[in-house]
């Protein structure tokens, strides 16, 4: 009758909250990867190659041979990320450590080079690599500040409820604008129309505002409350300028939780392929230079 | 004429809910407005958007509001007709009016009402559209594309090319390969012509460059030393380095390539001298790996290289020559089978000096004999040509022996036979003149008190005329005879004249494996000295002032090269790795270091102490 | 004197069906009377399409009708089609009002008027009785129902539910759900609270009524209901408005009355006819819940009428077709019939040492244990159906400290002793025989407080946490034992070794248990009171006030005591002690304790001990106070809100910080995959506070509101504290309604997805994480059931909850709410 004990997050000790991936195990992968690069740093210093450092030197090769399995190893967070596997494992661990060795790549694949670059296969290969490390440090930096905006804005509601809230603002809409007049409803039909997720890629990452039909509608509305002077019209399109000016603000909260989004994913476009990219150029690299050997 | 209405919607379930209604009239008001007969409320629709109304029997008529269609079967029109029996379709806004088939006798219309389903709405609750992937082509095509293109361009095309160029190489050498993308890095100058020709020393995938492919350009160039030999010869390696050569080895690289040495896409740069350490590595202890080498230990030129051993000619007496290297020293003389005393000819006071001055006009001889008028540099002035009796010696010994008229007669250099013939003849020819104006077979040395023994020489002939002949032929090849004095005469056999003449060596080379370039030192300063030039340049490093026998060997020893030449590392003048003399690659030219050099126009610096004027430092012949 | 039947038996559910089947297999002169126009009316009255189950599986059916888990409708029709086979003489339409007479010669008298006499009656009538009927007027043409089988059925209609219980309710919103069907709700309540109906139900309720779905009408009562409209009287006077339809939900008549009638005398007294007592059908006890005294062959008091199926206290459909069959063999003369639940048994027992029968065993248990006594030997029978005789050898242990387990240990025979003092095993205190032992987790729902271990050669019954509680639901005087028991141990475990239950007595004669709704305070700062409280159930806060604001100072869960400041030094209350939900605790005399406390220094000094830590917690919050309030203030709400937010009943509680989350829903994505492929939480719903976020997924609460009513009792806690629900779901839905936060989903399997690498490389199929509705759908037959889905803390998971492993910044934690909520955790922040 023994008991496994579920692995809860230990608050006991110092009583300071959770860590995040970057401080995982008190920044542990961090130490390991300055380590590597420092004994990276100190074996090219040391090492004196004839003629002159390059990648095809005995440290050459070493170098070499950790940056390609480090590269495939740190592409192997997709596969870990997805695989449930049951065993005892954490993804903050992996990513702690995806991160901070990835970094030392920077050192790492740079001094393989030797600082010979060129016009060729091999550049390529790091340069892509670079690539990548820059847009997986623009990945950290989203992912430490934007969460807190994110959680902000979303304000306890989930996608669907965004998308509900419109809806139902639109049957409202619907129901409370009938008794206008067919001018007036051509124009609140566009507040209707409207897509909350306009916009292609660059208007959801720069949250540029769109000119919708929404906003056109509620111009429209408030200019005729301004002509109208009272009765069963001016009721009927103060309650549609009303509705309108929510739906207003329910489409601005989905482009934000969008907008966010975006930015938080954005990176994995560049980051993912230009991987591939990377680990193609490397085979390439690998290959051409065993090929002329 | 009533219209059955059959107001058709679906429940959330899917459910068809109908609701059905009857209007007894032969007109129908379609549209938004609450009080329409069918009222169809979707700000789509005006107010008040269509009519419906019978036209006589079979027939009804369909007119929208001004400025606005309808859809009647399919067609967007302002008015039109349906005929009953047949049935047809309305479409307002979004709803769909289903006019059903009228069946014959019913007085009734039947129309259905039904909103059309519109998609649009079922995609906006899609979830997936707050995710950037909505907007965004997926991951797995870029990266499928991307990886495709990089292994296509740069992996598939060049291996291609690479199996093109083998079939047609002969054109391959020109226009552009994509094996290029492969370049590692710019090839050493001296195969910048290689660039963009991989194959040329790239012959077998996956094979390591070979020596083969080395040499099929590089022809001359010959082995170190015997492989094997050269292996035993190698000091002992760190494990380390033994592993790693172990491991080349695996992937065929076997240790003593070419490649080892001359590593290449190191950028475009010369291939730097090689380092003493590379040669002392062996050559410090050679013999303790190599007990049968003949070679001394050698690690610094400074402190830690053997005394020169010129390759010497001991002896010519017989057929051969007998060279033998001999270390320097009072004991290395050597056999050129020459009388040539340098120290009688470059005495400043002495009798060659004098006739020197006599002579200065024809010769533009200087107070005294310099080195220079006799010695004359090989083209390239590295050495100096071999002495030439006629031009170098004939300028003061001359070997005319009779006068006819004008021409004067000399006896042949380097024939003794006819040198007999010359002078039997000579006497045939009757009495002798009167003797007074003549040197008769004797050498014309000016100065000289050889009348007497001319006149001598005439009386006794006067007795005997048959002797005579035979006497002056003797006379010339013995002591005090024109050749003697230079050569080494073999005598002839008793009672015959046929004499002959030792031939004579004038090496031009002492040490074969070492490089030595005269003309490098034509100006020299010792630290601490004066600059020296001309005989003082020579006689500061060869002895020959005062050297009285040929046989002396008057090569300057280390000690004197170690005045200004020490080591890779050293504070004496010139810095002179092994590479300054020696080759790896040992041919008889100049090493490899000095000709890269001078290919770079350095040759003034980097061999010879700095002088503040090039020009009196050029070679001064004319 | 010849009767008309042999055997008359009232209701055709299962059980009665199953009798009569068998009668007329055996070709015994038989009549069955079922009071509606079909059979088996409870079944029938299942909502359309419902899959019912065939629980508990490993019992065998022996019946001469077929069953098998399945749709609703097909098992009506098998059983349809079979009574035709065997030609059960069925008497529709006939509602039996009284039984009289005695055995051999019963008179049943129906409805109709209609008198019909039988030598044995079998009563199969179930325990759901007759709806009762509205008591207002009924014009002719106006419809009144009693039940609703398919909302979506009506359209366009004012419809009137009357009846404010949970049926009611669901019917309303059944109704008003789809607007397109354009029905005018109304639901009628006589006053203006919903008190009989689920929490749930009446939040659904409200909101419908913000939304204007459903009009609720409060503080009246239907007084005429005529074609087309009905009338109330209401507070302001009368109100006729429109009704097409009237659904009456107001309860039933629970048939007990009638059974308790039947054959019995009556006589007057101060001119009301009473029943005599011992006469007419004796039930075993006064309590709502018991069920008619049988013997083994589900005979009743009165010869000659047999009690089966739901009224004899078996609500499963098996049992009951069992019983059919074997009351029948019973009044055919077969006595040596064995229950078809025999074998069952007979295998639990087998683990028992000395071979015994099942009677035997059972006869053994009921004089052994003392919570078994005033139990049926058939409630026995059926009880052992659920627990476990387990027989240990001395110094087995029986469970351990902080283990998680709700299940009661009831020790037949040999005796077991508890290891009160954790740091010493050898400091015990023995359990004699016929007790009961592990009570406190069965009521607090918390951790083993204590490792007990049999002493000698034990033999316990261990009963699941339900079976307990319908034990003590079921038998009044178990109840009461158990509970003495419990306040008698929860004492003496806290406080220590020093104590032995003699001292306790008179603790425990001021001893009285309160029950305390959530927010309600049992200890206010500044009283003079000085009785000392021990949480039995639930869990409170300790709050001080702290310039004008209250400060949350500590979380006091089940098990702790409090109040022992005022008790010592005297003076006034320090603190505010309020329930962070509906709790019990116990509230000992502080006289009587303060004598305790003075014949026991120890204990006192157990009391010095836990006071100086609550001084220094006290001191600390004030002098951080003045500091950095902003961090007290901030801790403080955040407690309070995670106590809003259930924490407070939570043993384990997933938070996510949303200072963290990228929102990239791996945690989901997680939990579909290490389960069968529907996820169990639902990331992005929830409540927020200071980006601390609680997403909608399982707290395992302490009692779960779950496992309230689950039919097949297919929700368990498992051994890690987490609640789960096994394989025997029917897909009731009941646990999703009973779920006060909403974190159980109904919903269909999906099939297996296509290899991961093959979607990472290929895209093949729909990838990680749940998949899509459509896919789903497309894939899987529309048929299959649903079933509910619920977080069982990836229990069997090596690797421990997925949606924490699998968090990528670390965002998602998961929390005991001791951790969680102590001060400690003010250090950072």
């Amino acid at each position: 009758m023994a008991s496994r004990g579920i692995e809860r997050t230990n608050l006991a000790g110092d009583g300071s909250s959770h860590e995040g991936f970057l401080r995982h195990k008190s920044y542990r992968w961090l130490k390991i990867a300055s380590l590597l690069c420092l004994a990276a740093i100190v074996a090219y210093m040391l090492i004196d190659v004839e003629p002159r450092p390059n990648g095809g030197s005995w440290y050459g090769y070493t170098l070499g041979t950790i940056g390609a399995l480090l590269i495939l190893w740190l592409t192997l967070l997709g596969l870990r990320k997805r695989a449930m596997t049951r065993k005892k494992w954490s993804l903050k661990g992996w990513t702690s450590a995806h991160v901070y060795l990835g970094l030392s790549l920077i050192v790492i694949a740079t001094l393989h080079t030797g600082f010979q670059l060129g016009w060729n296969v091999h550049t390529l290969a790091y340069v892509l690599m670079m690539l990548v490390i820059a847009s997986g440090i623009y990945g950290v930096s989203a992912y430490a500040f934007l969460p807190q905006a994110l959680s902000d804005n979303r304000g306890e509601m989930t996608g669907a409820q965004m998308v509900d809230a419109i809806a139902s603002i639109d049957k409202q809409i619907q129901i409370s604008a009938q008794p206008l007049s067919d001018e007036d409803s051509a124009v609140v039909i566009g507040s209707l129309g409207e897509d909350p997720f306009g916009g292609g890629v660059y208007r959801r990452l720069t949250g540029g505002a769109l000119k919708g039909g929404n906003a056109a509608a509620l111009a429209y509305v408030r200019a005729r409350l301004g002509e109208v002077g009272g009765g069963e019209a001016a009721i009927a399109l103060d309650q549609v300028a009303v509705l309108l000016q929510r739906k207003a603000g329910a489409l601005n909260r989905i482009r934000r939780h969008v907008r966010y989004r975006a930015l938080l994913e954005i990176w994995l476009y560049v980051h993912v392929p230009l991987t591939f990219a990377t680990i193609a150029a490397l085979a390439a690299h690998i290959l051409s230079v065993f090929f002329y050997w | 004429m009533a219209f059955l209405l059959r107001n058709i919607s679906r429940s959330a379930s899917g459910r068809e809910i109908i609701r059905e209604s009857r209007v007894d009239e032969d007109l129908l008001r379609i549209g938004r407005d609450p009080n329409s007969d069918i009222r169809l409320n979707d700000l789509a629709v005006a107010l008040h958007h269509a009519t419906f109304e019978l036209v006589g029997g079979d027939l009804l008529g369909v007119s929208a509001e001004m400025g606005l269609t309808i859809e009647i079967d399919g067609s967007a029109v302002g008015f039109g007709r349906i005929h009953l029996p047949s049935g047809g379709d309305v479409r307002v806004g979004p709803f769909l009016l289903r006019i059903l088939p009228k069946a014959a006798g019913s007085a009734d219309v039947a129309i259905d009402i039904e909103r059309a389903e519109d998609d649009a709405v079922l995609e906006k609750v899609d979830l997936r559209r707050f995710q950037l992937s909505s907007v965004m082509p997926g991951k797995r095509p870029m990266a499928w594309i991307s990886v495709l293109l990089i292994l296509g361009i740069f992996m598939a095309w060049p291996i291609w090319s690479f199996y093109q160029g083998r079939t047609e190489s002969a054109r391959y050498a020109q226009g552009y390969h994509p094996d290029r993308m492969w370049n590692a890095g710019p090839l050493s100058r001296s195969h910048a012509s290689l660039e963009h020709n991989c194959q040329a020393c790239h012959v077998q995938p996956f094979v390591p460059v070979r020596d083969q492919d080395c040499k099929a350009c590089h022809t001359a160039i010959h082995d170190h030393a015997d492989p094997r030999r050269l292996a035993a010869a190698t000091p002992g390696l760190s494990g380390f380095r033994r592993l790693r050569m172990q491991f080349g080895a695996m992937f065929g690289q076997t240790p003593g390539r070419c490649v080892e040495c001359h590593r290449e896409h190191e950028g475009a740069q010369d291939m730097p001298p090689t380092p003493q350490q590379f040669c002392a590595d062996c050559h410090t202890d050679l013999r303790s790996r190599l007990p049968d080498t003949r070679l001394a230990a050698a690690s610094d030129f400074a402190n830690g290289h053997p005394e020169f051993r010129p390759l010497v000619l001991v002896n010519w007496s017989g057929e051969q020559p007998q060279m033998q290297r001999l270390a320097l020293g009072a004991n290395a003389r050597e056999m050129s089978n020459l009388k040539f005393p340098h120290a009688l000819h470059l005495d400043p006071r002495g009798g060659a000096a004098q006739m020197g001055r006599t002579l200065r006009s024809r010769y533009g001889f200087g107070d005294s004999l310099q080195c220079s008028n006799c010695h004359i540099p090989t083209p390239d002035g590295t050495r100096f040509q071999p002495i030439d009796m006629e031009t170098d010696c004939g300028m003061c010994h001359s070997l005319a022996f009779d006068q006819l008229g004008g021409t004067i007669r000399t006896l042949r250099h380097g024939a003794p036979a006819q040198v007999v013939g010359d002078i039997l003849s000579l006497y045939r020819a009757g009495g002798p003149q009167r003797p007074a104006e003549l040197s008769a077979g004797a050498r014309a040395r000016p100065g000289d008190v050889s009348q007497i023994r001319a006149a001598v020489q005439f009386a006794a002939a006067r007795n005997n005329l048959g002797m005579r002949a035979d006497q002056a032929v003797r006379s010339v090849f013995s002591q005090g005879g024109a050749c003697f004095d230079c050569h080494e005469v073999t005598p002839a056999a008793p009672g015959r004249l046929n004499y002959g003449i030792r031939p004579v060596a004038f090496p031009t080379r002492y040490m074969l494996h070492g490089w030595f370039d005269h003309r490098q030192h034509l100006v020299v300063q010792r630290p601490g000295q004066p600059r020296l030039e001309g005989n003082e340049a020579c006689a500061s490093c060869h002895g020959a002032r005062t050297s009285n026998s040929s046989a002396d060997l008057l090569l300057p020893d280390l000690n004197s090269c170690r005045a200004c030449h020490g080591g890779e590392h050293t504070n004496r003048p010139v810095a002179s790795t092994c590479a300054m003399c020696h080759d790896y690659h040992a041919t008889a030219g100049a090493p490899a270091m000095l000709l890269r050099q001078q290919a770079r126009g350095r040759r003034w610096e980097s061999t010879v102490i700095r002088v503040n004027d090039p020009q009196a430092a050029a070679p001064q012949r004319q | 004197m010849a009767t008309d039947f042999k055997i008359a038996i009232v209701g055709s559910g299962p059980a009665g069906l199953s009798a009569a089947a068998h009668a007329a297999e055996l070709g015994l002169s038989h009549v069955m009377l079922e009071k509606t126009d079909h059979l088996s009316d409870t079944i029938y009255k299942y909502q359309k399409g419902k899959h019912v189950m065939a629980t508990p599986s490993q019992l065998v059916l022996r019946s001469d009708l077929d069953f098998d888990a399945g749709k609703r409708e097909k098992i009506l029709g098998v059983w349809n089609e079979q009574t035709e086979q065997h030609k059960v003489n069925v008497k529709f339409n006939a509602e039996v009002v009284s039984i009289t007479g005695e055995k051999g010669n019963f008179t049943l008298k129906t409805k109709s008027g209609e008198t019909i006499t039988a030598e044995t009656v079998i009563l199969g009538i179930g325990t759901q009785g007759n709806p009762n009927l509205v008591r207002c007027p009924v014009a002719d043409g106006a419809v009144v129902q009693y039940q609703l089988d398919d909302p979506g059925e009506y359209i366009d209609e004012h419809i009137i539910v009357i009846g404010t219980g949970d049926a009611g309710i669901e019917n309303a919103l059944g109704l008003a759900a789809d607007p397109e069907q354009r029905n005018v709700v109304t639901i009628v309540n006589r006053g203006t609270e919903f008190a009989t109906a689920k929490d749930a139900n009446v939040k659904l309720l409200m909101t419908a009524e913000q939304d204007g779905r459903v009009n609720v009408q409060r503080e009246s009562t239907a007084n005429k209901i005529e074609k087309g409209f009905i009338t109330f009287d209401t507070r302001d006077g009368e109100l006729r408005i429109r009704c097409d339809r009237v659904i009456a939900r107001i309860g039933s008549a629970p048939p007990r009355t009638f059974v308790e009638s039947c054959c019995a005398s009556y006589e007057e007294k101060d001119g009301k006819k009473k029943l005599v007592d011992g006469t007419g059908i004796q039930f075993s006890s006064s309590d709502r819940l018991s069920y008619p005294v049988l013997s083994p062959t589900f005979e009743s008091s009165v010869p000659g009428i047999y009690v089966i199926g739901a009224l004899a206290g078996y609500p499963l459909i098996k049992h009951c077709m069992n019983q059919g069959y074997d009351v029948i063999e019973f009044i055919n003369g077969n006595s040596g019939l064995k229950p078809a639940d025999e074998p069952i048994l007979d295998k639990k027992f087998s683990v028992l040492p000395g071979q015994r029968s099942v009677d035997e065993w059972l006869a053994f248990l009921k004089r052994r244990v003392s919570i078994f006594n005033e139990m049926s030997t058939l409630q026995l029978r059926e009880f052992m159906l659920d627990s476990e005789p387990v027989s240990y050898r001395a110094g087995d242990v029986i469970f351990e400290r902080n283990e998680p387990g709700s299940s009661l240990f009831a020790i037949a025979d040999g005796s077991v002793v508890v290891e009160i003092d954790p740091t010493n095993p050898s400091v015990t205190v023995p359990i004699e025989q016929g007790s009961i032992v592990g009570e406190v987790g069965l009521i607090s729902g918390r951790k083993r407080g204590a490792t007990v271990r049999a002493e000698t050669g034990a033999i316990v019954i261990e009963i699941p946490r339900n079976a307990a509680l319908k034990l003590m639901s079921v038998v009044p005087a178990a109840k009461r034992e158990i509970t003495r028991i419990s306040t008698e141990r929860q004492l003496l475990q806290m406080f220590g070794s020093s104590i032995t239950s003699a001292d306790l007595v008179d603790v425990l004669a001021t001893s009285e248990i309160l029950n305390v709704k959530a927010g309600e305070a049992i200890i206010t700062e500044g009283d003079e009171s000085y009785d000392i409280f021990v949480v039995r159930q639930g869990s409170m806060v300790v709050e001080k006030e702290i310039g004008g604001k209250p400060v949350f100072l500590s979380y006091l869960p089940a098990g702790s005591y409090v109040g022992e400041m005022a008790l010592i030094d005297g003076g006034r209350r320090t603190a505010t002690v309020r329930a962070a939900i509906k709790s019990e605790v116990i509230k000992l005399n502080g006289d009587a304790f303060r004598a305790l406390l003075e014949r026991k220094p120890q204990l006192l000094g157990l009391f010095k001990r836990d006071m100086a830590a609550r001084y220094e917690l006290t001191s600390f919050i004030e002098d951080r106070k003045d500091g950095f309030g902003g961090v007290i203030d901030l801790y403080s709400n955040v407690a309070s809100f995670l106590v809003a937010n259930g924490i407070g009943e939570a043993t384990d509680l997933l938070l996510i910080d949303e200072k963290l989350c990228v929102g990239c829903d791996n945690c989901e994505k997680a939990c579909a995959d290490a389960h069968e492929g529907l996820s169990r939480l639902n990331r992005e719903a929830g409540k927020t506070f200071a980006h601390l976020h609680v997403p909608t997924s399982c707290r395992h609460c302490e009692h779960p509101h779950c496992m309230a009513d689950c039919p097949p009792n297919a929700i368990h806690r498992g051994p890690d504290g987490e609640v789960f629900i096994d394989e025997t779901c029917i897909g009731c839905g009941n646990c999703q309604r009973n779920c006060p936060y909403g974190v159980i989903r109904m919903d269909k399997v999906p099939p297996k997805k296509p290899n991961l690498l093959a979607w990472l490389f290929a895209g093949f199929g729909p990838g990680p994480g749940e998949p899509p509705k459509k896919w789903t759908e497309k894939r899987v037959d529309p048929e299959t059931p649903k079933k509910a889905i619920k977080c069982d803390m990836c229990s069997g998971i090596e690797g421990g909850p997925a949606c924490v492993r699998a968090c990528p910044t670390g965002a998602a934690i998961r929390v005991a709410p001791e951790e969680f909520l102590t001060v400690a955790r003010l250090g950072g922040g």
